[in-house]
């Protein structure tokens, strides 16, 4: 059991229903960070914007990751800010992508509210920033 | 496709193991470890394929779909054998049960155009 800053027993985010949500948001650091790592690689020039966002989720998704699964104080602030980003990332872009097609010439993971891996990016963060909740 | 078998069953039997409120057991390991021979000898096949082929298509990629294919069972196997109870049963049948994604991803990949 992880102990809060202020002394506060919390429940890790990494146990229970926690060692299966980080293992969904483990699967997304994966997907991104290859996904990215193939576009900057082969084909940069084709869509810059689209490509360094996929880098830019690549990351949140690592950082939210590793911290869900650690789990201590500091962590857990890591990660609420980490999903917070995540949410807005996945709205933003999301609508963006529906409004302005052009803006986005290549998929990312958050294009299209995540409609390329069956919505779950937009349904993600909120059962993190749920999960954080219930734990804390 | 053998894998994608392969892997719905081990996923529907970790569920049930899950449903059964049982920590992870030596049974799925044996599972995994089978799932993981196959997928193994995709990579290979895949590889070997790939080279032997002078059509275009996303080679990168597809090649780092095939590692991914390798490499989530033993991840999502190690994670979940951390934690002693269903969720980390759980954590192997989503482990399994993601795999016949994967396999299909490749072979979109294989199908080109570039996605």
């Amino acid at each position: 059991m992880a102990e809060t800053g202020d002394g506060a027993p919390a429940r890790s985010t990494g146990r229970g229903f926690g060692r299966v949500l980080v293992a969904v948001y483990g699967l997304f650091a994966l997907a991104a960070s290859a996904r990215s790592a193939v576009q900057i690689a082969t084909k940069f020039h084709e869509a810059p914007l689209a490509y360094l966002l996929s880098a830019f989720a690549a990351v949140v998704y690592i950082v939210a990751t590793v911290s869900l699964a650690r789990g201590d104080a500091a962590s857990r602030r890591v990660a609420t800010v980490a999903i917070s980003i995540e949410l807005v990332g996945v709205i933003t872009v999301g609508t963006v992508s529906e409004l302005v097609p052009d803006a986005f010439p290549d998929a990312t993971v958050w294009t299209g509210f995540g409609s390329g891996y069956g919505f779950v990016p937009l349904v993600l963060p909120f059962v993190g920033l749920w999960w954080l909740r219930h734990t804390r | 496709m053998a894998i994608m078998a392969v892997a719905l069953l081990l996923a529907a039997w970790a569920f049930g193991f899950v449903l059964a409120n049982r920590p992870p057991g030596v049974p799925l390991l044996v599972g995994g470890a089978v799932l993981e021979a196959l997928l193994i000898g995709f990579l290979i096949g895949g590889i070997t394929q790939m080279t032997g082929s002078h059509r275009q298509f996303a080679r990168a990629e597809f090649v780092i779909y095939l590692l991914a294919c390798v490499a989530i069972p033993p991840i999502a196997t190690a994670w979940g054998w951390g934690e002693r109870s269903r969720a980390g049963t759980a954590v192997l049948a989503f482990g399994f049960l993601i795999m016949p994604v994967m396999v299909i991803r490749v072979q979109q990949v294989w199908a080109g155009p570039v996605g």
